[in-house]
């Protein structure tokens, strides 16, 4: 197939890259963890949406009003969340380290245990243990457990990996040293046994370490440091723009969440609501550039990287049936904004072929609703946005039902699907039985 | 091919049945923000009685401020007999409970007096949500002040839209000045009771009475502050009486009696009281419910 050069360079590096131990681990990683995760997503969809009081469709169908027992169904959907997506970080702790101690020939079950296991010890609640020791025990949780969910992600791949690493190699160690040594016999459990004990010290040691420095875990520190560094950006539009970028290069590398559609409360969304009260229009709000009129209006179809526009362009230019297959399973949710599944299953975590567009689309709409903004073309969204609107409507029901928005809604997303369009044309010649769903 | 417009078709309908709820919603929605919107800015605005300047309730600020951990700003208001107004101290950045007392240059008693008065209350209140942006507030008036307010809510509150006042608490106030009587009602309480119905509907009103005997605080009678029914039952959301009795219970000293600073702070200022403090007004309502005095 004939090329344009700087892609074909791309795709050499994608294939490079995919004979990588550890790429390839997480990639299987992410496939394992694919269906358990699309279930949690399909789970929240209903929850979030539909039976939460703040969902969108709960709103545009008044739910509340002819639902017999709503509060009955809450519940259960929130046990059935809790339980998946409560514990999806320790599965892809799991599964990578399964997967790469599997490419070293080394023991796989056992050490995605001790993936998983390393992981939890990342993540205790030390606060807690005080607590325990003072009183009964009651109150707080053992473990810390937004940690444990999606926004634990990276950190979950990242102790697969070295757990994954370092346990096979003590394990083959071992083996090797006991032919040398054949006087002192260990069995499997000890095989097994011993690494895991020395794997437990170095991690309970780095978690506790980290207590002292803080009280979120490793995890808790990583997200601490970037939500300083991007929550507030301020009206300058290029300072958004930045953001907006780290903000998606985040996602991609699994630290889901710093920043999401959270603006609704911002002091500065505040200040123009109140005066689109006043006024009765957001036209001449005092903030009219902020991330959130600018990212979560226009650069968040789907979540993180206009996931959307991909889902449209994988339905246009794909001809790949496990993307397609993926299209037509995850597009519910990136209707309402909850797009784990699209970047778990494709995968497009980690895949420096999408990366591109991931960060290109959202910054390119950034710039054009900025212009727009800027040029007085639409005006800003000012009234609460409940996070489940479907992307496209977002600037409409934000600017209490402005034609323009909903019309540059539709060209940034026209815009993101042609971004999209040739990436995943590109990777329509990436073969083999390495994915699916 | 037979399938493939199925799938538009679908599509159309799937958007439509999205979209068009949505639009409904949202329009709702903005109707309702901007009917149900409240600014954070929530001002106490007060009124001092006839003879007093703006620096009446001075006393009571201190009280008050003793009590709370919220330094409240105040702002003072003058207006002249020819409607301009001066202004003394400030609203401080970030205090979303100031409080502004509104005097006048003419504090002299008398209906015309305090009919002219409520008029330049009005001056004073249009130019403080111009310049404020304030679209709710909360009133106190210590005795005329409270007959200014009133008037004032009857006659001129309605020219100033999208405002609404959340509570108004009258301390001793006549509201058939110095009559005594409980049948005879003078020029005005008639003129009150005549525009009753453009009372605010969602009002809350307090009207606090205290009496050094059974029949007045030294200056108001009991029974002028006991008409205000008259005005507001059945007129405003709730009309509350409460009798204060006991020290400090003459007419000027009520501002800053320590009874009613605490039933300002709960009932006015919706402020969290310790259980105690809260305890103690419950009792006060409870007495004066059941026409008990208080024990000194």
């Amino acid at each position: 197939m004939e090329q344009w050069r700087p892609l074909g360079r791309l795709w050499r590096f994608n294939q490079r890259v995919s004979r990588w131990r550890a790429a390839r681990a997480i990639k299987e990683a992410l496939r394992i963890a694919y269906p358990f995760v699309l279930v949690m997503t399909a789970i929240d969809v209903i929850g979030q949406s539909f039976l939460a009081s703040n969902g969108f469709f709960f709103q545009i169908y008044h739910v509340g009003d002819w639902l017999p027992g709503l509060e009955l169904w809450q519940q259960l959907i929130q046990v059935a969340s809790t339980v998946i997506n409560g514990v999806v970080a320790v599965i892809i702790a799991f599964t990578t380290g399964r997967y790469l101690a599997k490419t070293y020939r080394g023991d796989g079950q056992a050490i995605g245990v001790m993936s998983a296991l390393a992981f939890l010890t990342l993540n205790v609640n030390y606060d807690a243990l005080e607590q325990v020791n003072r009183t009964t025990g009651e109150g707080m949780s053992k473990f810390m457990e937004p940690n444990l969910g999606p926004q634990g992600i990276f950190l979950g791949i990242v102790v697969g990996l070295c757990v994954g690493w370092f346990a096979t190699h003590l394990m083959q160690w071992l083996t090797r040293w006991q032919l040398k040594h054949p006087r002192y016999q260990l069995s499997w459990t000890g095989r097994v046994a011993w690494p895991l004990t020395v794997v437990l010290i170095v991690t309970i040691g780095i978690g506790y370490g980290l207590s002292w420095l803080t009280a979120g875990g490793l995890n808790g520190l990583v997200y601490q440091g970037l939500s300083e560094l991007v929550a507030n950006p301020g009206h300058r539009g290029f300072v958004i723009l930045g953001v907006t970028v780290l903000n998606n290069l985040l996602w991609w590398l699994g630290l889901i969440g710093p920043v999401s559609l959270a603006g609704n409360s911002a002091v500065t969304s505040l200040q123009n609501l109140a005066y689109a009260v006043q006024h009765g229009s957001g036209w001449g709000a005092p903030n009219p550039v902020t991330l959130h009129t600018l990212g979560d209006a226009y650069a968040n179809f789907g979540g993180a990287g206009m996931t959307l526009a991909l889902l449209i362009a994988i339905w246009i230019g794909s001809r790949q049936v496990s993307y397609r297959r993926i299209a037509n399973q995850t597009f519910l949710p990136n209707l309402v904004n909850l797009n784990e599944p699209t970047l778990l299953g494709l995968p497009l975590l980690y895949n420096p072929i999408l990366l591109i567009p991931f960060i290109e689309a959202p910054a390119v709409n950034v710039v054009v609703a900025w212009s727009a903004i800027t040029l007085k073309l639409v005006p800003p969204i000012v009234y609460p946005v409940p996070s489940t609107t479907p992307g496209p409507l977002i600037a409409y029901v934000g600017t209490g039902g402005d034609w323009r928005a909903l019309a540059l809604s539709l060209v940034c997303l026209g815009i993101s699907v042609l971004v999209y369009l040739p990436f995943v044309r590109l990777l329509n010649d990436q073969g083999g039985a390495n994915h699916g769903a | 091919m037979g399938h493939k417009w199925w799938h538009w078709v679908l599509g159309v309908v799937v958007i439509l049945a999205v979209f068009v709820p949505s639009t409904a919603w949202m329009r709702q929605r903005t109707t309702h923000y901007r009917t149900q919107y409240k600014t954070a800015l929530n001002p106490t605005i007060m009124v001092p009685g006839s003879s007093a300047s703006q620096n009446r309730f001075d006393a009571l600020i201190k009280e008050l401020r003793k009590e709370t951990k919220v330094r409240h700003s105040v702002l003072k208001v003058q207006v002249e007999t020819n409607g301009h107004v001066t202004y003394t101290g400030s609203i401080r950045q970030g205090d979303n409970h100031p409080f502004i007392v509104i005097a006048f240059d003419n504090n002299q008693d008398g209906v015309t007096n305090i009919n002219k008065q409520a008029k330049w209350l009005n001056i004073a209140f249009k130019d403080l949500v111009k310049t404020y942006h304030f679209n709710h507030f909360s009133a106190m008036g210590h005795s005329n002040g409270g007959l200014i307010l009133s008037l004032f809510l009857e006659k001129y509150f309605g020219e100033t839209q999208h405002v609404s006042i959340d509570r108004l608490m009258t301390i001793a106030t006549p509201y058939n000045m110095e009559s005594d009587s409980t049948t005879q009602q003078t020029t005005m309480l008639k003129e009150l009771i005549a525009g009753r119905q453009k009372l605010p509907k969602k009002l809350t009103v307090y009207s606090v009475a205290g009496t050094e005997n059974y029949s007045s605080d030294g200056t108001v009678p009991a029974n002028s502050v006991n008409q205000g029914k008259y005005v507001f039952q059945n007129q405003v959301a709730h009309y509350t009486q409460i009798t204060v009795t006991g020290d400090e219970t003459s007419h000027s000293d009520l501002p800053q009696n320590k009874q009613i600073v605490l039933l300002i702070r709960q009932y006015l200022l919706q402020e969290n009281l310790p259980a105690d403090q809260r305890q103690q007004n419950q009792q006060a309502k409870r007495r004066a419910l059941n026409g008990e005095a208080t024990q000194p």
